[in-house]
């Protein structure tokens, strides 16, 4: 149950319509597992600790750099050479110090995906590669949990919530398609929209408020201040959820 | 047919800042030829060596995927085609 500190410190959003203390013990009780603490990790993890979740799990193998620091907020300039976790985790508990911070330092492989994720109730997809963003789709329609999928690139951003079974994951949509990983141009407010989008749609989840953003690949043009919607339809094809009976649901 | 193609505006210094541009076919691939013929720089980002899409794009007709016929697809007039940039940043 909540504290009085808590009931307190969250009262603001207590107050939503529908959301109440009910939804706030939730957000409590949740374990959401944030995959890369960077730019769109760094807003995401930010909003997440501030709306009281109780345990955040970030997982990230890279050191701080210099050119981190137009995006990626979490970390600051006494924090160059660091691991990012670290640097993440000590922010994060003086933000919130009511939570649980939990570091993986480790790079997250196909042989290790599994176990980093443990019981977390859900993924947020924060990387910055395809091949890493497919293994945490695979990983989440395998444990049957949800993925907050976020990408970036210059001024334009896009996100897609994949609820397994329920919802075409990331595979149906990019159709197991990539790309080289490569120096990407980014400015820092592009993932701060989109981590913030994540971090909201983790927060409906969690709540089982409004209407999650399934089935539509929402793209945002910084240049254009544009927001555009696609549908994305499930893929009965498709090789790591056509197999999932629609419904199926944890 | 006429559809109107929009993209998002990282590509608007390949079509002299326009990021919706009228064009002209039978098929999505098709129109995607004619703007290649409008905009050769654009093309050729889209559009690899045998006039097939480049993998890093994908298209939408309307707000909708038609995947894994894309370039075959048939329009009409007035359909809007979406191109979209293939991103992985984060």
């Amino acid at each position: 149950m909540l504290s009085k500190k808590e009931l307190e410190r969250y009262d603001r959003q207590i107050m939503i319509p529908g959301f109440g203390a009910e939804g706030q013990a939730k957000l409590k009780k949740a374990r959401v597992f944030i995959a890369g603490a960077g730019g769109l990790g760094s807003p995401a993890a930010i909003y997440l600790a501030a709306a009281g979740i109780g345990t955040l799990r970030i997982a990230d193998h890279d050191t701080v750099e210099l050119s981190n620091l137009n995006r990626q907020v979490l970390h600051w300039e006494k924090d160059i050479g660091g691991e990012k976790v670290a640097s993440a985790a000590a922010k994060l508990k003086k933000l919130n110090p009511g939570i649980r911070i939990e570091t993986i330092g480790e790079t997250i492989t196909e042989a290790n995906a599994t176990i980093l994720v443990g019981d977390a109730d859900l993924i947020v997809d924060a990387m910055d590669n395809l091949p890493t963003r497919y293994l945490l789709n695979r990983t989440a329609i395998k444990k049957n949990i949800p993925f907050f999928h976020g990408a970036v690139y210059g001024f334009e951003g896009r996100a897609m919530t994949v609820i397994p079974g329920r919802s075409a994951c990331l595979t149906c949509l990019y159709h197991g398609a990539s790309v080289p990983k490569e120096k990407f141009p980014v400015i820092g407010v592009t993932p701060a929209v989109i981590g913030c989008i994540q971090a909201t749609e983790v927060i409906k989840y969690i709540t089982g408020l409004g209407e999650l953003l399934t089935g539509r690949l929402l793209n945002y043009d910084g240049l254009a201040m544009k927001f555009t919607e696609f549908s994305v339809k499930r893929d009965p094809g498709c090789a790591d959820c056509g197999k999932l009976r629609e419904g199926k649901k944890k | 047919m006429s559809v109107d193609i929009e993209f998002s505006s990282i590509f608007a210094k390949y079509t002299n800042n326009q990021t919706d541009i009228k064009s002209q076919g039978k098929t999505v691939g098709e129109c995607l030829r004619d703007l290649s013929r409008q905009y050769p720089e654009f093309g050729q980002l889209i559009l690899d060596k045998s006039g097939d899409l480049s993998p890093s794009f994908d298209i939408f007709i309307n707000g909708e995927s038609v995947y894994p016929d894309t370039m075959t697809h048939a329009v009409k007039d007035g359909d809007k085609i979406n191109i979209v940039l293939l991103i992985h940043g984060g």
